[in-house]
């Protein structure tokens, strides 16, 4: 048993969190370059466990913790599990749709550029066909527009189910899906504490930093509690998955759970922390938060799974 | 990183489990700590002989000089036998006998080390003070130095079976007009010695299991100090982090037990179809879950750095408040029946009165939160 990371694995946290720092800055999430996806492919972060490069959960959830806190495209959860489970059909950048029943049309997340749409559902995942015309989002021919969702630096558009491939009756998809999206939000968590500590150092009042006052210190140490339980649950989890436990659905959900709960919280706690500037759309304090709003439902985790 | 056990680990637990079948006494522990005394000795003596006591202790002190994860593996095979509280035994096997292994010297260790695991020395923690809870660092009680004694005058409050102890870990002053963390000392002081009078303390659970404590010209040999004269603080601040660290272990694994009953109790009188309800049993099973996580990161970090760190803080608070929410619900499930609750019960109620310790001893909330803001992420301090 050890829940640290390795070497190894510290060095693809590093990594990670390098690039991210100097070409994916979090303020800059509302407009992102055009050019970024290329990159983000050229890093290799959305085939770390497809088939060939064989890296395990854990790696990848701590890549994608690291990618989280920089509020990473969405289409990197999605474009990151399709390369795992459908290894010789997804090609690209791959959209991910929120569930859906039919007839109700699919609400597809990040679609931009994207050839397919992927689908997380209890029972397995879907991969559906993104027809061309949707594909280029200032091509005259696409159906419905994109639009933002909450999320600034997400887009989002309606589209008619098409024919889909499914992974039937393996548990292991739909997990993958989501670890990825809690280790997401366990990144976004630490985003808004750290943005929320940094600034308690800074701002002054009363002629002292903000950070003096128990008030506002025992605020970041909250936000510092809820992110440690998640990102310890986190790792826990993607053991387990990566060990196939028989507990792991369970390991899974609590830690999208915690996660989910532990982005909110502390992205409302952050503008707190903010005062009158945390308010503001120049201030970055509101984008964890959007983000956060966003991932609570992607891969929600079930009540029934956390008290099967 | 992995969630796995070596075979080696694996077999441990199979004989933690088999002999913790057999062996976990059928009574209960009685709640009252006078009269739980015999039984906490007599388990303890059990424990040692059969090899459970001390596992991660040296060989050489009477311990089985096992590995840190050998003793949670032990400790989370414990809680799943229901077997029963540590009670008195407490402040020795948790924060008394780590702190001398820490700090004291040769022959400290080797009388006392061996008696705690035994259970036939009952020790107790002489930090708090009236007027110096929180605030540590106010310590009042002195010890003027005469010869070779010290001569201690003072009180002491709060402190866990005073009245059944046999020694103490207490932090005094001496060295006169000293301020603050300077000039105090970390003494072994004898609990029968003349001059100390113990008066028990009720708690509102209907307990007595904490007392006052005065000292009026108790002597006690320079031998007696642990750590050297005025490195009082260092040695307390081993013994706090031992206290809020792997002291704690085994109350994060009962909480893995309760959230189950909860759940089980909630499905069996129905309340589980109660939205809010169901919720906050899926959320507390998530948050147990969190605990076992967080206790195993931070074994794996000690592990690897050899330094509990500041997580310690994380990691207390968390199972503190968390151990307090689910004996909330707890009361919750019992709807009505709360109002039958008397003295002496051993009931969800009696685990909820006991339960409000968790903020409070061994630092509270408030300054755990101090420690993490300042030591973790790096804010001014405030103190
Ligand atoms: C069940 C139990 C068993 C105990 N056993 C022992 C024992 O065996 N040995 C021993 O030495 N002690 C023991 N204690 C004492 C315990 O360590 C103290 O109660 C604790 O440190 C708090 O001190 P206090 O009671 O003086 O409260 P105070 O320090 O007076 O605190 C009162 C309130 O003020 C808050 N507060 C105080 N200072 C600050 C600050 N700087 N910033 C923000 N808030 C602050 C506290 O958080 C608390 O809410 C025990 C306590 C309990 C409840």
């Amino acid at each position: 048993m050890d829940l640290t990371p390795n070497d190894e694995q510290i060095a693809f946290q590093t990594a990670t969190a390098d690039w991210c720092r100097d070409n994916m800055a979090l303020e800059g999430a509302r407009a992102r370059p055009d050019g970024l996806w290329a990159e983000l492919e050229a890093m290799g972060w959305m085939a770390l466990t497809a088939p060939g490069m064989d890296l395990d959960h854990a790696t990848e959830a701590l890549v994608f913790a690291e990618l989280g806190r920089f509020l990473a495209p969405i289409g990197l959860l999605s474009t990151a599990v399709a390369n795992r489970w459908f290894p010789h059909v997804a090609e690209g950048k791959v959209a991910l749709a929120l569930t859906a029943r039919e007839p109700e049309p699919l609400r597809v997340l990040d679609p931009a550029g994207s050839g397919a749409v992927l689908m997380g559902e209890p029972g397995g995942l879907r991969l559906f066909d993104l027809p061309d015309a949707f594909t280029d989002q200032r091509g005259a021919l696409h159906k419905t527009p994109h639009t933002p969702t909450i999320d600034l630096s997400t887009l989002q558009s309606r589209h008619e189910w098409t024919s889909s491939l499914w992974t039937e009756d393996d548990p292991a998809p739909p997990l993958h899906l989501q670890l990825l999206s809690a280790a997401y939000a366990v990144g976004c968590a630490d985003a808004s504490r750290d943005m929320a500590a940094d600034y308690a150092k800074l701002r002054e009042q009363f002629d002292r930093p903000i950070g003096w006052f128990q008030a506002l210190k025992h605020i970041c140490s909250d936000m510092a509690v809820r992110a440690a339980a998640a990102r310890s649950q986190l790792y826990y989890a993607a053991c387990a998955l990566g060990e196939n436990a028989a507990d792991a659905a369970f390991h899974v959900a609590a830690a999208k759970r915690l996660a989910d709960q532990a982005a909110l919280d502390n992205g409302r706690a952050n503008i707190q922390v903010h005062g009158g500037i945390g308010m503001t759309d120049e201030a970055a304090a509101h984008l964890p938060l959007k983000r956060a709003h966003l991932l609570q439902f992607i891969a929600p985790a079930a009540r029934e799974t956390l008290l099967a | 990183m992995d969630i796995g056990f070596s075979p080696e680990e694996t077999r441990f637990r199979e004989e933690c489990r088999d002999w913790l079948h057999a062996s976990v006494p059928t009574e209960k522990r009685p709640l009252d700590a006078a009269d739980a005394i015999g039984f906490d000795k007599a388990w303890q003596r059990r424990l040692f002989d059969a090899g459970w006591a001390g596992i991660n202790w040296p060989s050489k002190y009477g311990g089985r000089g096992l590995s840190i994860v050998q003793q949670v593996i032990w400790l989370e095979e414990y809680a799943a036998a229901h077997a029963p509280w540590i009670g008195a035994n407490f402040v020795g096997i948790n924060h008394g006998g780590p702190t001398l292994i820490l700090n004291a010297s040769e022959e400290q260790k080797a009388y006392h080390l061996p008696r705690i695991l035994k259970g036939e020395a009952i020790w107790c923690q002489g930090f708090s003070e009236p007027g110096a809870g929180s605030d540590l660092a106010g310590i009042k009680t002195r010890g003027r130095i005469e010869g070779e004694e010290l001569v201690i005058n003072g009180s002491k409050i709060w402190t866990s079976f005073a009245h059944v102890a046999d020694w103490q870990e207490l932090v005094l002053r001496t060295e006169e007009g000293s301020l603050r963390h300077k000039g105090l000392s970390w003494v072994i002081c004898d609990m029968h010695a003349p001059g100390i009078t113990v008066r028990p303390i009720r708690k509102m659970s209907g307990q007595t299991e904490f007392a006052e404590v005065f000292y009026d010209d108790v002597r006690i040999p320079l031998a007696k100090v642990v750590g050297g004269l005025g490195n009082g603080w260092k040695v307390a601040m081993s013994t706090l982090s031992f206290e809020r660290g792997t002291g704690f272990i085994a109350d994060q694994v009962k909480q893995s037990q309760e959230i189950e009953e909860l759940i089980a109790a909630a499905r069996a009188n129905g309340m589980i179809k109660d939205d809010r309800i169901a919720d906050s049993l899926a959320q507390l099973r998530a948050e147990v879950a969190a605990v076992r996580a967080m206790t195993y990161r931070n074994i794996s970090e000690v592990l690897r750095t050899d330094q509990p760190g500041p997580e310690a803080s994380v990691i207390r608070l968390f199972t503190s408040e968390l151990g307090q929410r689910l004996e909330r619900i707890a009361v919750l499930l019992m709807g009505e029946a709360i109002i039958d609750f008397a003295y002496g019960d051993d009931n969800p109620v009696g685990d909820y009165l006991r339960g409000f310790a968790a903020t409070i001893a061994g630092g509270t909330a408030q300054i755990q939160r101090d420690i993490i803001g300042e030591r973790l992420l790096g804010l001014p301090k405030s103190r």
